[in-house]
C-alpha cells in the first residue's frame, strides 16, 4: 500500500460518496454542489494518475463551466429552495439495475486486473500531450472544434424564439413568460407571508410610537402644572402646521389686495417637526406679508411649546 | 501501485450514474447523473493510459495491446470526452429550458411524446 494507493482510495471514497449524494439528494441545488465535490475528487484522481492537463481541464471545464451551467438551469427553472418530494421515481428498478451494473463492472475489472502492481508513469507534461494532440490527433481535434461550434449555434437557435424555437403545434399553448408574482402558489404564499410580516412589524412600530407619545404627553402634562387641558406639543405643532398651510392658501387669492390678516402666514418654520424647515414657497405669493407678519408673531407667540422630550421626533415622523 | 483501484472507482461512479438516470425525474438531475457517467469513462481512459502497458508487460505484445502507437492517447481521449460533454450539456440545457418555457415543467415523466401524432389524427 503505497502513498499513491492511499491517496487514490481516499479520493475515490470522496468521489463515490458525493456521487451517491448527487443521485439521492432531495435538494436540487445541493445535488449540484455535491457534483462539484465529486468532479473535484475525480480531478484529484487524474492528478495522482499523472494526467495533469486532464485534471486542470476537468477543473476548468467541469467544475467551472458545466456545473455553473447546471446551477443556472436549476435557477432558471425556478426550482424550489427546500427539498422537493417529487424528485424521484420509485427506487426499486433503478437500484436493481444500478447495483447490477456496478457489481458486474466491478467484478469484471477486479478479475481482469487482480492485484497487479504497476509503476506510476513519469508525470505527463502538457507539452507531450500538446504534441500528440496537434500531431497525431489533429483531425479529431478539428472535428471536435466544429462540433463545439455546432453545439453553440444549436443552443442559440433552440433558445431564441425569433429564429429557431417554434411555438407549439397549435400556437395557442405557448405559455406567456411567467411574471414573478403570478407564478406558483408557493411564490404567492411566500410573498403574502412577507407582506404579513411587514404589516406586523409596522403595527408594532406604530404601537410603540403611540405608547411613547402617550408617555411623553403625560410627562408634559405633569410638568406644566398638572393642567389636563394644556395642549400637548403634538397639538400645538399640528395647529401651527395647519395654520401655515391653510392660511397661506386663503391668502393666495387675495394677492395684491389688502394685507393678509393672518399673523402666522409668514414664512416661518415649524420647529422640530421635520428635519428641514419648510421652504419659503409662500414668499412670492404674499409680497407684503413678511414685514407685517413678523411683529404680531413676536408679540403674540402662539401657545407655548411644551418642553421637548427626546425620542419624540422620530415618533412624529412615523 | 495497484491498478485495480481507479477501475473499481470508475465502475462505482458509472453505476451511480446509471442509478441516477433511471431514478431521477427532473431533467437537470438526469443531466448531472450523465455527467457522473462521463466522468467514470474518463477515469477509465486515464487509468488505462497510465496502467495498461505496464500491466501487460509480461504478455506477448500484440497489436491490440497497443491500440494507439503514441503515448498519452488515453489522456487525449479524456480531453475529447470532456469537450463533448460540455457541448452535450450546452445543447441539453437549451432543450430543457425551452421545454420549461413551453410547459413550465422539467419532469421527464410527463413529457408528451406523441402529441403531434395525436393532433394530426384528430
Amino acid at each position: 500500500m503505497t502513498v499513491a494507493d492511499a491517496l487514490m482510495l481516499a479520493l475515490g471514497v470522496i468521489a463515490v460518496g458525493s456521487g451517491a449524494l448527487v443521485v439521492t439528494s432531495a435538494h436540487l441545488v445541493r445535488a449540484g454542489f455535491y457534483l462539484v465535490v465529486s468532479l473535484g475528487a475525480v480531478a484529484g484522481l487524474y492528478l495522482v494518475l499523472g494526467a495533469e492537463l486532464v485534471a486542470w481541464v476537468q477543473v476548468l471545464v467541469y467544475v467551472g463551466a458545466v456545473v455553473v451551467l447546471l446551477l443556472f438551469a436549476v435557477m432558471l427553472t425556478r426550482a424550489p429552495i427546500g427539498p422537493s418530494p417529487d424528485l424521484d421515481r420509485p427506487a426499486g428498478p433503478a437500484a436493481l439495475i444500478g447495483a447490477g451494473v456496478g457489481l458486474g463492472l466491478s467484478v469484471l475489472l477486479l478479475d481482469a486486473f487482480r492485484w497487479t502492481r504497476y509503476d506510476l508513469p513519469p508525470p505527463g507534461t502538457g507539452r507531450r500531450v500538446g504534441e500528440q494532440i496537434f500531431g497525431a490527433w489533429v483531425l479529431p481535434f478539428e472535428v471536435l472544434s466544429i462540433l463545439l461550434l455546432a453545439a453553440l449555434v444549436g443552443a442559440i437557435v433552440l433558445s431564441r424564439p425569433d429564429i429557431g424555437a417554434r411555438p407549439g403545434p397549435e400556437g395557442a399553448d405557448v405559455v406567456a413568460p411567467p411574471s414573478p408574482t403570478g407564478e406558483s402558489a408557493e411564490v404567492v404564499a411566500r410573498l403574502e407571508r412577507i407582506a404579513a410580516r411587514q404589516a406586523a412589524a409596522q403595527a408594532r412600530v406604530r404601537a410603540q410610537h403611540a405608547a411613547e407619545a402617550a408617555a411623553a404627553n403625560q410627562a408634559a402634562a405633569e410638568e406644566s402644572g398638572g393642567e389636563p387641558a394644556e395642549p400637548t406639543r403634538d397639538d400645538v405643532l399640528r395647529e401651527q402646521a395647519r395654520n401655515v398651510v391653510f392660511r397661506a392658501r386663503e391668502a393666495g387669492p387675495a394677492l395684491g389686495g389688502e394685507d393678509p390678516p393672518a399673523p402666522e402666514t409668514g414664512p416661518r418654520r415649524v420647529e422640530n417637526t421635520v428635519g428641514e424647515p419648510i421652504p419659503d414657497d409662500e414668499q412670492p405669493a404674499l409680497p407684503p406679508a413678511p414685514p407685517k407678519a413678523l411683529p404680531p408673531k413676536d408679540t403674540a407667540p402662539p401657545k407655548a411649546l411644551p418642553p421637548r422630550t427626546p425620542g419624540k421626533d422620530e415618533g412624529d415622523d412615523a | 501501485m495497484h491498478a485495480v483501484i481507479p477501475y473499481v472507482i470508475a465502475a462505482l461512479l458509472f453505476a451511480l450514474g446509471v442509478y441516477g438516470v433511471l431514478r431521477r425525474r427532473n431533467a437537470i438531475l438526469v443531466l448531472m447523473a450523465v455527467e457522473l457517467m462521463l466522468n467514470a469513462v474518463n477515469l477509465i481512459l486515464v487509468a488505462a493510459d497510465a496502467s495498461i502497458k505496464s500491466t501487460l508487460s509480461g504478455v506477448q505484445p500484440e497489436a491490440w495491446a497497443y491500440p494507439a502507437p503514441e503515448p498519452k492517447a488515453g489522456a487525449i481521449f479524456a480531453l475529447f470526452v470532456i469537450v463533448i460533454a460540455a457541448a452535450e450539456v450546452g445543447v441539453g440545457l437549451a432543450i430543457v429550458l425551452q421545454y420549461y418555457r413551453l410547459r413550465r415543467a422539467v419532469v421527464l415523466d410527463e413529457v408528451p411524446l406523441h402529441e403531434h401524432e395525436e393532433q394530426e389524427a384528430r
